[in-house]
């Protein structure tokens, strides 16, 4: 997961680097993810999502579709 | 203790306590030397971590490469947080450091197209500039082919 200066920057990388582009996310967006997956990450009752858990994550984030399909 | 998940989750929760605390994952003998086990105890329970994908060992190694989202390795995604510097393997596990240790910090990274420095900043629950552009190339069910290429 990288962070470009601007959606041409992106393009200007995916076509030197011959890629497809997959999925892009606003800052805040990746910063709300980071909170909701990593922000109790210090407690000493956390325990690994399920598949299903991990997947509500993404959706109420609005991560939705098969490219954030974990199973 | 005849229950393998304890033991492992308190493993797991000393490695966060000395990630944070010490910006380096710590070695098995240190947290065997802390927990009263043994360092082949130890291994153990990091191995069961790793299988577990909770954390991440160099391969071949009990060295812990990642414990998300701590990086033990440099990474062009370098965090500021509470007064210490610390690396998350990309931009998600970056403001993750930030998001675990206390909501505030700085993400110091370069633009992978044209090389410019680029600084994020969470104060206060924001976090910005805004214009910046994230990019997840793999999808979501592929991350732990190679975690380390993800």
């Amino acid at each position: 997961m990288l962070l470009f200066r601007s959606e041409e920057h992106l393009d200007q990388w995916l076509r030197d680097h011959e890629l497809e582009r997959g999925a892009t996310m606003t800052v805040a967006q990746q910063w709300a993810l980071a909170r909701a997956w990593y922000g109790k990450r210090m407690e000493p009752e956390w325990r690994r999502r399920t598949p299903e858990e991990a997947q509500e994550v993404f959706e109420e984030l609005g991560l939705s579709g098969a490219f954030w399909a974990l199973t | 203790m005849s229950d393998k998940s304890a033991p492992d989750n308190d493993v797991r929760f000393l490695i966060y306590q000395r990630f944070a605390a010490e910006g380096r994952p710590p070695m098995a003998i240190e947290i065997a030397t802390a927990m009263g086990l043994s360092p082949l105890e130890v291994e153990a329970s990091f191995r069961r971590l790793a299988d577990g994908h909770v954390i991440v060992l160099a391969p071949g190694t009990h060295q812990i490469w990642m414990a998300n989202p701590f990086s033990a390795l440099p990474s062009p995604f370098a965090v500021r947080a509470r007064n210490r510097d610390y690396f998350g393997s990309c931009i998600w596990d970056a403001l993750g450091v930030i998001a675990m240790l206390g909501g505030e910090g700085e993400v110091a990274t370069r633009c992978p197209d044209c090389g410019a420095e680029m600084s994020l900043s969470v104060t206060a629950g924001d976090v910005g500039p805004e214009d910046y552009v994230v990019h997840y190339a793999i999808p979501a069910a592929r991350w732990w082919d190679d975690i380390g290429d993800t």
